[in-house]
């Protein structure tokens, strides 16, 4: 019993000495499984130019990145979207901008779609492709799970309740919409642009629609023009200091425009 | 006639359950094969998986299975030497302990896993470790443990029990080099599916170990287990996707080697104390 308790006490003095060592040099990252990717490779940069530094990512949705922050859970929280009033009491930094592209199948031949027709689909009131000028094909609505940041933006822009839409098929994450529209003649879904570009020049069949005349591409979204586009940001809760700081420049400089490139987001012009 | 109709449909369905297991057997493997080599498996990740290996995350994966089943196996394998052997018939306790673990083998392992955040990571401050990994783990493959284990352990005949009795063998005696024994295959079939599950698991992982893909030095560190990876590079990593299927390829062949070397280990430990069978 006595050995038990002494092993128990030497273990919680462990525990203490590496959370007291953690304060210096380690820094720890949560939320967005979209931006978690990008904020991993700059955090290994960052390692590999400041020995000793560590930096852990953890992923977990922009909305437990906000919740992280509060409660000093992280460092530095990862938001796939600007931040909303009443979350003022933190602070953003911009590091990447992602655009969402509506994306249809490959052998859908209609060339695009205004805001109205996309919000009639959406909530069901048009149920086939001949009604926007495409063949006789019922369309099937591809929407985000609840707590996606991209579904949030895609509501946001055609000011649409998630009760309204009348989805078939619910999907988490972009690389799921993608195969899911791939696998779909009739779908309508929408994804980040990066991603939905790379798998398009690689040959899976899908395809991007313009927004408002402007092309869904990289570019069109890092020159602002692009309607449906988000901000990927880092957000603190009091203004960073030391380490954090260092890091929070770092991740908006131009060394690591070549890993937001990567990651198929634009770098903010 | 309709007898034969009985029997071609059943082999029919037999046929058709191992097509699908070679079915996705063969993507896996034709997909995932080219991708893999030895610079895969012992380098670190790069580009965000997409290039270079999965030896960190190999590691990691090991180390949360080790800490699960030296957790789960004696607490798994005491619970069902007591519910079989020594707890009273129609105990109340007992019976409510078997409801329990009944349902707890039915819960979703993202509710494990938001368990083990919430008690091992910030109760108990250990963050996202392998430690909180392998903890909440080793909590979700015990309830599955223990039934298989006690089912095996009641299976035995109970002429085996009145046998070591009458040679005036104790009860822990006779537990260990008699019931134990013979209930050998349930033991293997509890520990494989404790290792299958907790091996391919995802949900109880993402908030508890976490999904650091560096090298963890020690077991208080975040790392990413197999199947986490495996879960990123599909899901949020565009062009992930070979990576992903090799990365799954070495999971399918991880799991069956364990399962191999359990069968294995729990023959030899126990064929030897019992010489008849």
């Amino acid at each position: 019993m006595k050995v038990l308790v002494r092993v128990l006490l030497l273990l919680g003095a462990v525990m203490s000495l590496s959370i007291a060592h953690a304060a210096d040099n380690r820094l720890t990252l949560t939320g967005s499984s979209t931006v978690a990717p990008l904020m991993s490779e700059i955090a290994k940069r960052y390692e590999a130019d400041h020995p000793g530094v560590r930096i852990d990512v953890q992923m977990g949705g922009s909305s437990r990145a906000i919740n992280d922050v509060r409660m000093g859970m992280s460092d530095i929280g990862m938001v796939s979207r600007a931040l909303k009033p009443a979350e003022s009491d933190l602070t953003a930094y911009l590091v990447a901008i992602d655009g969402i592209g509506i994306i249809l199948h490959k052998d859908n031949k209609v060339p695009s779609l205004s805001d109205q027709q996309i919000i009639n689909i959406f909530t069901g009131e048009i149920k086939n492709w001949h009604e926007v000028g495409g063949k006789d094909q019922r369309i099937t609505v591809v929407n985000k799970a609840e707590g996606r940041s991209t579904l949030e933006l895609f509501l946001h822009h055609f000011a649409l309740k998630n009760s309204q839409i009348k989805a078939h098929i619910i999907i988490g994450d972009n690389q799921q919409g993608i195969k899911t529209v791939a696998g779909n003649a009739g779908a309508i879904g929408y994804v980040s642009i990066g991603a939905a570009v790379y798998e398009e020049a690689h040959g899976t069949p899908i395809r991007l629609l313009p927004m408002a005349d402007e092309p869904a591409t990289v570019k069109a979204v890092a020159s602002g023009h692009y309607p449906l586009s988000r901000e990927l940001n880092l957000v603190v809760k009091a203004a960073p200091i030391g380490l954090a700081k260092d890091f929070i420049t770092y991740a908006q400089s131009a060394a690591v425009i070549d890993l937001v490139e990567a990651q198929f987001f634009a770098a903010p012009l | 006639m309709a007898d034969r109709l009985f029997a071609w449909s059943m082999s029919t369905c037999a046929f058709l359950v191992v097509l699908s297991l070679l079915w996705v057997l063969g993507d896996v493997v034709t997909e995932g094969l080219p991708h893999i080599s030895w610079t895969f498996l012992f380098s670190a990740p790069e580009n965000a998986g997409r290039a270079g290996g999965i030896a960190p995350i190999l590691v990691s994966t090991f180390w949360i299975l080790l800490i699960a089943l030296v957790v789960a196996l004696p607490i798994g394998l005491s619970v069902a030497v007591w519910l079989s052997e020594f707890a009273p018939v129609n105990s109340r306790f007992a019976n409510n302990t078997g409801i329990v673990l009944d349902i707890l083998a039915g819960v979703p392992s993202i509710v494990y896993g938001l368990f083990g955040n919430a008690f091992f990571s910030i109760y108990l401050g250990m963050g996202f470790s392998l430690l909180s990994g392998g903890l909440t783990l080793a909590c979700m493959i015990l309830p599955i443990f223990v039934r298989t284990c006690e089912s095996g352990l009641r299976a035995v005949n109970n002429d085996w029990r009145r046998g070591a009795l009458s040679l005036g063998m104790t009860k822990s005696a006779a537990i260990w080099h008699i019931i134990l024994p013979g209930a050998r295959p349930a033991l293997v079939a509890g520990l494989i599916l404790g290792l299958g599950r907790a091996t391919a698991e995802t949900a109880a992982l993402l908030y508890t170990s976490g999904y650091v893909d560096r090298m963890p030095g020690s077991l208080l560190d975040s790392g990413r287990a197999l199947s986490v990876h495996i879960y990123d590079l599909s899901m949020n990593v565009t062009g992930g996707d070979t990576a992903a299927y090799a990365s799954a390829l070495v999971l399918v062949i991880l799991i069956m080697t364990l399962s191999i070397l359990a069968q294995g280990m729990v023959d030899r430990w126990f064929k030897r104390r019992l010489v008849v069978s």
